[in-house]
């Protein structure tokens, strides 16, 4: 029977923070970068301009059917060199943060698109037919009137794609980047400890990822009686 | 005000519109009826560009709707249009609804389109709704909200597409009253109704349509006098005796 030891984690608290802030900032730029990025996906192929159209199916049925940990590991080798050679940075320079987040931004926002463009359509046609109707230009009746509805009737699904981010930004570990749970791998290798590492690196996942989809419900219950 | 020539429209293999000709002029009041499906929504929305056609021409006020050079949100902020399901926008209050237009579209200054919108809901009667959403008003109060938001735009006429037939029995009349008041302040107005009594109280001429053609074209006194087609004649037999 394994024996429990925890005395490595009390020590280890602000490197495993700063991995949590990794985590987070991976998780925010993501989300940001993937809700504006797969906004413009879905009406590329909401479009009736066709090759928009086909770009944007394109572009997500890619996405959609490769792992995402392989999409990493391609931006992890492709990135840094591109941006090297495009802005002349020293080689070398540690880009795998910015790697990872540009992944994972494009990666999600291929999810968004679709999430996006389901919300749009759940928009009555009548709305866009009476924006347009008082003279507004499609952009305008987009903007003013379509998806301030639809990103309303979106919150909860957009949040909780947001929690699966959350959860799948541990992946960054193949690129050695100590993200919370990288950090927790390293400590726990460190001392021998990877057990009790793990498992509460795994505690602190789910209390976060619960209370947040918990959230959502109260959210959700919300729009719903309104 | 609106000339249509000869308008035709098929959805691929299913004709709607076949060769509509008629006129509107300033200041009357057309009645557009007939059975569903022939066409009366689609004629109307055709108007201000909201349903495209393949062939023939409609002018209004000068411009030509079918042309691909017109601009076609510039003359549709000139023609106000009513829907059958109001489609005021939910996420805003009453005032913003009668007032997104007039800053987005005309560029009005926000505190003039605000008390123009807060004219034309006194007009309608529903001042004291003007802080609330469309989703707390009554069937009848939205449709009148909503044409309060088409006047807002200062419209050279309106179009209307069905604008009781979403409503409770009890709230037909407050929207006609509505439509009747603008009628007689001389707005020129296309109104696609199964309101009869609407019709034979302010329309000036009654367009009846059966299968995409335009059947009847007549004054109301010779509409609701003698039709002269057969298909005209059953359908006011049904509409008048049910």
């Amino acid at each position: 029977m394994h024996e429990f030891d925890w005395s490595s984690i009390p020590n280890a608290l602000p490197f495993l923070w700063d991995g949590m802030l990794i985590s987070l900032e991976i998780t925010l730029s993501a989300v940001v970068f993937g809700i504006v990025w797969g906004t413009l996906l879905a009406l590329m192929r909401l479009s009736s301009i066709t090759p928009l159209s086909w770009f944007a199916a394109g572009y997500v049925n890619l996405f959609r059917a490769v792992p995402l940990v392989m999409v990493l590991l391609w931006f992890f080798l492709i990135v840094p060199h591109l941006l090297e050679s495009l802005f002349g940075l020293p080689r070398g320079t540690d880009m795998r943060l910015t790697s990872a987040i540009a992944g994972f931004a494009l990666f999600e926002a291929a999810y968004y698109s679709e999430i996006i463009r389901a919300g749009i359509q759940s928009v009555s046609r009548g709305q866009m037919a009476a924006a347009s109707a008082l003279g507004m230009t499609y952009s305008q009746a987009m903007r003013l009137v379509v998806l301030p509805q639809a990103f309303r009737n979106m919150v909860p699904l957009l949040l909780t794609q947001g929690i699966i981010l959350f959860q799948d930004t541990s992946l960054v570990y193949v690129s050695a980047l100590a993200d919370f749970f990288g950090a927790a791998y390293k400590v726990g290798d460190r001392d021998g400890r990877l057990v009790e590492l793990l498992l509460f690196a795994g505690a602190v996942y789910f209390v976060l990822c619960f209370a947040a989809s918990r959230i959502v419900r109260h959210y959700q219950n919300k729009l719903k009686t309104a | 005000m609106i000339s249509m020539n000869k308008v035709s429209k098929h959805y691929g293999a299913f004709q709607v519109l076949t060769d509509c000709t008629t006129q509107v002029h300033k200041g009357e009041v057309i009645v557009v009826c007939g059975p569903s499906g022939s066409g009366k929504s689609t004629l109307i929305k055709c108007v201000n560009g909201l349903e495209p056609f393949q062939s023939g021409e409609i002018i209004v006020n000068g411009v030509s709707v079918g042309d691909p050079k017109t601009n076609l949100s510039k003359l549709r902020s000139t023609v106000g249009m009513v829907f059958q399901n109001f489609e005021l926008f939910p996420h805003m209050r009453i005032i913003d609804n009668l007032t997104i237009a007039q800053v987005k579209v005309l560029g009005r200054n926000p505190e003039q389109a605000r008390e123009k919108g807060f004219k034309l809901l006194d007009r309608v009667g529903l001042r004291v709704q003007a802080e609330k959403y469309p989703g707390q008003l009554s069937g009848g109060q939205q449709q009148r909200v909503a044409i309060a938001r088409a006047l807002s735009m200062d419209p050279i006429c309106m179009l209307f597409d069905e604008p009781t037939s979403a409503l409770d029995p009890e709230m037909i009349n407050e929207v006609l009253d509505v439509m009747t008041e603008l009628a007689q302040e001389g707005m020129t107005m296309m109104c696609v109704t199964h309101e009869m009594g609407f019709a034979r109280r302010v329309a000036s001429r009654v367009i009846f349509m059966d299968q995409g053609r335009i059947v009847e074209d007549d004054s109301k006194e010779a509409f609701f006098g003698n039709p002269r087609s057969e298909r005209a004649q059953q359908f006011l037999a049904k509409i008048l005796h049910h």
